[in-house]
């Protein structure tokens, strides 16, 4: 039960759980780890980068902080190492028509407040989310139709068009399922209501969220007595607070931090790939950059290394396309872009470019270091004649013009996995002729046909497939000029044990995860 | 007296009308659609559905004149309605409140600090102004003045936290967590403080009375403690009223280092995050009680300045 005056509020909304990227590359165990013995009256302390602001509303990103701090659970979840969706309330799933994937639900699990899991209060949830004014990018009418009781150990949801990527949306964190009683007319209230290892019990507004284990756990024994989910929004406090202990495991240490901590005793840093990769957007709609020849000279100007090795302090790798190479639909064969300033000057003059038609590039200052990276950028394009000036924008204000296609070059970044565990919506979303994210501009018949394929092609290996094939046109078109590979970085203490780093911040703790007492 | 608070009620009225339209048209006359910074607060991502913008303007009221949704609020706010906030969907008092007893804390505690160590400072720099302990305590307090929150807070970090783990790093859960930022907090006034307590203190005992007062037989001493001091400090209580409303709504640096849940850092993510209705009730808040304390203080100073003479007109 919650132990303070209870606040009609608290919110969601986890929007930089992005920020925390996403990768492949799993964890690394501490130093201790395999070693040391766990020890269940252990509580643990997680400092993660943004409050809730939304009241908990599943259709927000409040759901990643239930769902990081091991209270809130799906039906299916996204396995990182696996790199597949595996059951989890759900044992089981099929498709049953074109349309209809039927979800067979675990038996025996109970909500915290001890009302058993069943088919109606998994439809009700999921009908919830469905039904938010603002809904979720991965759960809403667009996509999903409808979700109904088939018997009482079976969920169908129904498609307006055959999706084989149902379960991938059935592991997004907003699809979570909660006992009825958190369903209030205005607002959600998850204490009690979770079904997942850890039960939340009180919270401290915009600081704190503190959970016990749940005894009754269906997933097994929970191996520490209970966390504290911190809400410091300051990279450099959170780095802090793991090197004095204050913190067992800090999320999305900021650069800046990584040496010091990398030295730190009894700390230990972790970093897998992020599905974020900084790219150059360019307008392949407007003079000079839709001709092909200028935008491949604008990414053979590029010194990737160099701006990984400065600007990132080496936490970031050069970019070898669309994709992080670590992404299993990367596609075999990637390389890095070399710098090739002789062949950048050659295609240059070969369009036709002259240093009279100066270009400009948006630097969004969200991102400190875009600053940096522009005017890296602008050194490089100085080397092969193309006169370049840096705007420094807030995103929003920047945001118009960009929609309209009104500028040359954008620094931004995007989460490749913002909705689900698959990149089609970010594929289809920025690519595709009538994506509604196309930044570049960009419509290539042939493009748009193996997008559509992979998006009702249920074998996923065929689907990654598709993914590289696009993703080799975006590369062979010099669409964008992708940048770096942004790295995920997470601090532990070394006596944290069985922490298994998920670069998107959604699973962090679960019923495994435990500490010694040293 | 009547007519001294008819004008600071009349002036109190005005600065909240002001400022809270003021803040009502802060995402209107910043660049980017309101609409789309307050989804992008709830959920991570630049790509915004556009039937999510509309969905949202509609279930907000934001589609409506500026004039219709700015008295709308108006009204219910004198009904003693602040609203729901867009980002969290809760009452606006129920995060303002809070936020505001954390801020008024850390405050009073920073000040308090800062006027016990700058008192003593200013009464011996301002008795033997010139002086070596004059020249050291100006300069060091001057001084602090050029040290910015944002550099402070880490260095205190890292000595006390990190080198010398005495301290925690961040929070606001018992008085060890508070140290840091108060002191923090406290360094600048400390300077301001000194400094006005100083000169105060040297136009004191300039003042005609004081060798009158010597001349009807009080010591140095008693002449100081009894003359020197008390009108030397009258300066103070304007000054500390400024700082007080300054930092209501200024803590934000130290707040947000520190993970201090308060007004500052309220107010800062309101703004980003176009939440108008939480970022007008703070602003409300906080400029009623600034104009509050501040007339707090013009009234005390009345009372004790001997220029101002006792005057309430």
């Amino acid at each position: 039960m919650r132990s303070f005056p209870r606040p009609r509020v608290l919110v969601a909304a986890l929007a930089t759980l992005a920020l925390a990227g996403c990768g492949f590359s799993g964890s690394q165990p501490g130093p201790d780890q395999g070693t040391a013995t766990a020890d269940p009256d252990q509580r643990i302390v997680v400092d993660n980068f943004r409050a809730p602001v939304a009241n908990w509303a599943l259709e927000s990103d409040a759901a990643y902080i239930l769902s990081l701090s091991g209270c809130l659970e799906t039906l299916a979840r996204y396995d990182q190492a696996e790199g597949k969706v595996v059951p989890s309330l759900a044992t089981e799933w099929k498709q049953t028509s074109p349309l209809d994937w039927d979800f067979t639900i675990r038996e025996g699990v109970s909500f915290q407040d001890g009302t058993e899991l069943s088919a109606e209060s998994i439809v009700a949830a999921l009908n919830h989310v469905l039904d938010a004014k603002v809904p979720a990018r991965a759960f809403n009418r667009t996509m999903i139709s409808s979700v109904s009781v088939v018997d009482a150990g079976t969920v169908r949801v129904s498609t307006p068009a055959e999706n084989p990527l149902v379960p991938y949306r059935l592991a997004s964190v907003n699809t979570g399922i909660l006992a009825p009683a958190a369903y209030k007319e205005t607002e959600v209230d998850p204490f009690g209501h979770c079904t997942g290892p850890f039960t939340p019990v009180s919270e401290k507004a915009k600081q704190s969220l503190t959970l016990d284990r749940n005894e009754n756990y269906w997933g097994g024994d929970v191996q520490l007595a209970g966390a504290e989910i911190r809400f410091i929004t300051n990279g450099a406090t959170r780095a802090a607070q793991v090197q004095t202990g204050e913190a067992d495991i800090s999320l999305s240490i900021p650069v800046a931090s990584l040496a010091t901590l990398k030295g730190a005793a009894g700390v230990t840093v972790l970093g897998a790939d992020s599905p974020r990769t900084a790219t150059l957007y360019m307008n392949n709609g407007r003079a000079p950059l839709d001709n092909v020849d200028v935008r491949k000279a604008i990414r053979d100007s590029l010194d990737l290394d160099a701006l990984a090795a400065s600007v990132y302090e080496g936490a970031a790798l050069p970019a070898t396309g669309p994709f992080a190479p670590s992404e299993p639909w990367a596609g075999e064969g990637r390389e890095q872009q070399k710098q090739d300033i002789e062949s950048a000057r050659k295609l240059l003059a070969g369009a036709g470019y002259t240093a009279d038609r100066p270009l400009e590039i948006i630097a969004i200052v969200e991102r400190a270091e875009f600053a940096d990276v522009a005017a890296v950028i602008q050194e490089n394009l100085k080397n092969i004649g193309i006169p370049l000036s840096i705007q420094a924008k807030e995103y929003a204000s920047a945001e118009p013009d960009v929609l309209a296609g009104n500028y040359d070059m954008l620094l931004s970044q995007r989460n490749r996995l913002i909705d689900i565990a698959d990149p089609i919506g970010f594929l289809t979303a920025d690519y595709t002729c009538k994506g509604t994210y196309n930044l570049s501009r960009f419509c290539d018949a042939e493009y748009d046909r193996i997008i559509a394929d992979a998006a009702t092609t249920v074998d996923t290996t065929e689907r990654y497939k598709l993914y590289a094939e696009a993703g080799r046109i975006l590369q062979d078109k010099a669409v964008n000029a992708w940048l770096v590979n942004e790295q995920a970085t997470d601090a532990i203490r070394t006596n944290v044990l069985s922490y298994v780093q998920d670069p998107l911040s959604r699973y962090v703790l679960t019923a495994k995860t435990a500490k010694s007492a040293s | 007296m009547l007519q001294f608070i008819t004008k600071r009620t009349a002036t109190l009225l005005a600065a909240v009308a002001v400022s809270s339209f003021a803040v009502f048209l802060i995402p209107y006359v910043t660049p980017g659609d309101p609409v789309r910074k307050i989804i992008r607060s709830r959920v991570a991502g630049d790509a915004i559905d556009a039937s999510s913008v509309q969905a949202l303007a509609q279930n907000l009221g934001l589609n409506e004149s500026l004039a219709t949704q700015y008295f709308r609020w108006l009204g219910n706010f004198f009904s003693g309605d602040m609203g729901l906030s867009y980002v969290s969907r809760t009452p606006v008092v129920e995060q303002v409140l809070p936020a505001l007893a954390v801020t008024l804390s850390l405050v009073a505690m920073s000040l308090g600090l800062a006027a016990a160590v700058a008192l003593p400072l200013g009464i011996i720099s301002g008795l033997r102004p010139g002086s070596m302990p004059d020249k050291a305590i100006t300069g060091v307090t001057q001084a602090l003045i050029a040290m910015p929150e944002y550099w402070v807070a880490p260095v205190l970090v890292l000595v006390f936290a990190l080198k010398l783990p005495v301290l925690p790093t961040a929070g606001w859960n018992d008085l060890s967590s508070a140290v840091l930022p108060v002191f923090t907090l406290a360094l600048r006034p400390i300077s301001f403080f000194t400094s006005a307590v100083r000169a105060g203190i040297i136009d004191a005992a300039a003042a005609d009375h004081v060798p009158a007062a010597r001349a009807r037989g009080l010591s140095h001493a008693q002449s100081i403690i009894r003359h020197v001091i008390p009108n030397g400090m009258v300066p103070l209580s304007t000054l500390f009223a400024v700082w007080f409303a300054g930092l209501l709504g200024g803590s934000v640096i130290v707040e947000v280092i520190f993970a201090v849940p308060g007004m500052g850092r309220l107010l800062f993510d309101a703004v980003i995050n176009s939440d108008i209705p939480l970022a007008q009730g703070g602003v409300v808040v906080v400029v009623a009680l600034a104009v509050g304390v501040t007339t707090l203080a013009d009234f005390v100073h009345r009372l004790i300045s001997p220029t101002v003479g006792g005057s309430l007109a």
